[in-house]
């Protein structure tokens, strides 16, 4: 934008010469302002349109919806009745022994079609995974449910759907959860304090039970008198059916339907007790319960989250104590073959791909029995963009640090630990930066060294994520996944934008 | 400054891990991949040398052939494509506006995510009923509006730029103060005629394309660039543009802004000035950003492992992939060949590398 020069006196003519620049330049800043808004929505919108999708019960809907149910305060607010009613728990929601759930429904019967109340069912849900993962009970098994009209208004008639679910005994006392541990002739459960009792149970009904009930199945139990009784398994989602007759439609439900079939006279509730958590990110919620590992019952999803992070962990402690020894050297220590160092080990492994490596690298830690994180970790130790950036940093600082250093008697260790290396904050910070994001993200290696689904990095896991429904794709988990291994990175730049957009640039413009 | 051999020995003790894991796990890796690509190493045999017969038999595979041509045309066209859209965003970033640093990190983004979640979203993004296909449905369905409002705007901008001329203004044709007048009065004219029922949303079938299959794009009849080739191209594009972006962000800020006054002077158009001064300026990082950008889509293998059997292999095999494959097959598996394959790509990008430095040096500053 150029500046003109504001004569003295400004003759009319040139004060609206002046009118007409600034208009100019207001409007070129408009048209800046709306290319970049239009860039941004470019740039984020497939995030935004994942993060949106991944809390929808069906991501795959067509046409999508931006406005969803899921983030409607009323249906959010329904929700945690519901869990309240459920579960006792509005975040967490859950069908236990001895709750009763109503759920409303309003039909509209035009004149001449049946007038009969909707047929209501309990339906299993049996979660698809990745493993096969421990069978839950279903609440079908132990619920009852039920219909009572509630009035009408014109064509439209309302109905209450009761949910109840007995308890299995009729013991009173303090009410504990836990968990049932592996199967023997005795049935025995966990407590959440680690403690394992054997269960007593003292009625038909619980008795009827017994054999169904598998290993890691939550149940709620009754402690009198130092024995415990069961009151029966505790269900993490109710899922209920309604079927409305010829003729009928649904006019509106305490919680939308989150599937419609035959017409839209068969609605599928996936879940009557959410509660927020179970309701808004149900889906978020499947990735860490329902990638269940059989041998332990410890969730799968999570196991990988803290992979992830121990891997770029050690990455990056590594590369933070040798990339900066080795950019030392290579930046102020005289030493013959400092230039076949430099270009061979430093420029020419960057430029040779990966895959050349794979076959030597494989077979070497498999000889070793390093298929794991460490074996990950020591193929990756030190990382040669990372001695290339440090190496950038300290040419970049003033000698005479190190002269005073010399003259005061100290050594190229003592320089290094007590002078250069306090001084390099900001590298080590862009260093740890590029390291965890790099190690966080990989694929190639994690692929191909981790051959346990309990090693698998986030990465790795999530990719397998996509082979679910043969080959179909869970996209709800799929989202939910993607989003959540997002998340780290995304913070971790919202935190140190600067050392991000510090971190390669300069160094190659400059350098 | 130290004494030599003492310098010479903490160098070296300095640069031992280093020196040692990359000993290790690059150059003895290295030499083995070379020593496999000659023997008839299937990962369970004892390696037998068989001379040059496993890059014959690598050469003749037509997976091979298909890996090679897939990889050259997605590290060009990639290429190409992300220098030519990170040098015009960087180029409108590079305006001093407020809230800049907002757009930065906005743009920022697709960057820092990991390739395999941007894939998974991609996929699911290009579904035969996804949103790729929905926003084509909207943009065909409301074609007519669209092409109302570009035509009254150009008809606008024509009109107020010669009444401005008239007056003896030097107004330019792509005049921005004039061109907001023009937008919002071509809005106007859309709404109106859009109210009379001159023109509205067209009712159009939904668009299904299946992007994830073996559909190709030939050119004389050899199969050059598959689709689902292409839709990697574009989410590699949207990966890798805010990077780049940031490389010439940082060279524009070294270009003296003298030079631009000088253009400003000149008279010179902002085309004319993009092409005479920002782009010669930004000669090195340029060179810089191709280098970067050749050796990476070279390498190119976390969109096709992720997609893996979602598109039919051929579409979408590229030498990284073909080596992967190779190595892990079923059974015996021709460890050789992904060697072999795997140096050839090796040489590819060495090659590449060479000639870039020599043919076209960066300039000295």
């Amino acid at each position: 934008m150029t500046v003109l020069q504001a004569p003295n006196a400004p003759a009319p003519a040139a004060r609206a010469d002046d009118r007409w620049l600034a208009r100019r330049r207001w409007a070129r800043a408009g048209w800046l302002y709306a290319f970049m808004l239009v860039m941004s929505l470019f740039f984020l919108g497939p995030f935004l349109m994942g993060l949106l999708s991944s809390m929808k019960d069906d991501p795959n809907e067509y046409p999508p919806r931006l406005a969803i149910p899921q983030l409607s305060a009323r249906y959010i607010g329904a929700a945690y009745n519901l869990g309240v009613q459920g579960g006792g728990d509005g975040w967490n929601g859950g069908l236990s022994p001895g709750r009763t759930v109503n759920f409303d429904v309003s039909v509209r019967s035009p004149q001449g079609a049946p007038q009969a109340p909707p047929t209501v069912a309990l339906f299993p849900y049996q979660p698809v995974s990745l493993v096969s993962i421990a069978r839950y009970a279903q609440a079908r098994d132990f619920a009852q449910v039920q219909v009572t009209p509630t009035g009408s208004v014109g064509e439209t008639r309302s109905y209450r759907i009761t949910v109840r679910y007995p308890a299995l005994t009729r013991q009173t006392g303090r009410v504990v959860t836990g968990q049932l541990t592996a199967p023997t002739d005795t049935l025995s459960a966990r407590l959440e304090n680690g403690q394992v009792v054997p269960v007593t149970l003292d009625t038909p009904e619980a008795q009827a039970v017994q054999f169904n009930l598998n290993q890691y199945q939550p149940v709620e139990l009754v402690e009198n008198g130092g024995r415990y009784y069961l009151r029966g398994p505790t269900f993490e989602r109710t899922p209920l059916q309604v079927d409305v007759q010829r003729g009928q439609s649904l006019e509106s439900s305490t919680l939308p339907p989150s599937d419609r079939q035959n017409f839209g006279r068969s609605l599928a509730y996936r879940n009557v007790t959410p509660g927020v958590l179970g309701y808004t990110f149900n889906n978020y919620r499947r990735a860490f319960n329902e990638t269940t590992n059989p041998a332990t019952g410890n969730s799968l999803f999570l196991k990988w989250v803290l992979n992830s992070f121990l891997y770029a962990f050690l990455r990056v402690i590594a590369a933070v104590v040798f990339c900066s020894l080795a950019g030392y050297a290579l930046a102020r220590l005289n030493f013959p073959g400092k230039n076949l160092v430099f270009i061979g080990a430093v420029l020419f492994a960057q430029m040779v791909p990966p895959q050349v490596n794979l076959i030597s690298n494989y077979v070497l830690l498999k000889d070793l029995n390093l298929l794991n994180i460490w074996g990950l970790w020591f193929n990756g130790l030190v990382a040669a963009g990372g001695v290339f950036l440090m190496k950038q940093f300290f040419e970049g600082m003033p000698r005479e640090l190190e002269e005073s250093a010399s003259i005061d008697g100290a050594g190229p260790f003592t320089t290094f630990w007590r002078v250069m290396l306090p001084q390099a904050g900001p590298a080590l910070i862009a260093l740890s930066i590029t390291q965890f994001q790099g190690a966080w993200n990989d694929f190639f290696w994690p692929l191909i060294i981790l051959r346990e689904n309990t090693n698998f990095t986030l990465t790795v896991g999530l990719s397998n994520f996509r082979q679910l429904y043969g080959g179909q794709g869970d996209y709800g988990l799929i989202l939910a996944g993607a989003i959540l291994s997002a998340i780290p990175v995304i913070i971790i730049f919202v935190i140190f934008q600067r050392y991000f957009v510090d971190t390669g640039a300069d160094s190659a413009v400059k350098g | 400054m130290f004494r030599r051999g003492q310098s010479t020995a903490t160098a070296y003790l300095f640069l031992a891990p280093f020196l040692i894991s990359t000993a290790v796990f690059f150059f003895y890796a290295f030499a083995r991949a070379i020593y496999y690509s000659f023997t008839d190493f299937n990962l369970f045999n004892n390696p037998s040398l068989i001379g040059v017969r496993p890059y014959t038999q690598v050469v003749d595979d037509p997976s091979f052939q298909r890996a090679l041509a897939n990889s050259l045309i997605f590290a060009v066209v990639t290429t190409t494509l992300q220098t030519i859209f990170a040098l015009l965003m960087a180029v409108a970033l590079n305006n001093k506006l407020r809230g800049m640093a907002f757009f930065r990190s906005a743009w920022y983004m697709p960057s820092i995510t990991s390739s395999v979640v941007i894939t998974l979203i991609f996929l699911w993004l290009f579904q035969q009923r996804g949103i790729a296909n929905y926003l084509i449905t909207q943009w065909q369905a409301y074609q007519p509006l669209v092409l109302t409002f570009l035509v009254g705007l150009v008809v606008a901008q024509v009109i107020q730029v010669l009444l401005e001329r008239r007056s003896g203004l030097p107004a330019r044709w792509t005049d921005p103060a004039l061109a907001v007048v023009s937008a919002l009065s071509s809005l106007a004219v859309t709404a109106g005629l859009v109210w009379a029922g001159v023109t509205g949303v067209r009712e159009v079938p939904p668009f299904d394309y299946q992007y994830f299959a073996d559909k190709w794009i030939t050119l004389g009849g050899a199969r050059v660039l598959s689709i689902p080739l292409l839709v990697v191209i574009i989410q590699n594009t949207f990966t890798t543009v805010p990077t780049l972006m940031l490389f010439f962000l940082a060279g524009l800020q070294n270009i003296p802004g003298a030079l631009y006054e000088a253009a400003d002077i000149d008279g010179a158009t902002p085309f004319q000035k993009l092409m005479n001064v920002t782009v010669p300026n930004l000669r090195p990082v340029t060179f810089y950003v191709v280098t970067v950008g050749l050796i990476g889509t070279m390498q190119m293998f976390d969109q096709v492992a992720v997609i893996g059997s979602a598109a039919p292999q051929d579409t979408l095999i590229t030498l990284a992939y073909y080596v992967y494959t190779n190595t892990f097959k079923a059974g015996a598996a021709p460890v050789n060949l992904a060697a072999a394959a795997a140096i050839i790509l090796a040489l590819i990008i060495l090659v590449m590398v060479f000639v870039q430095r020599r043919f076209f040096p960066s300039e000295v500053r």
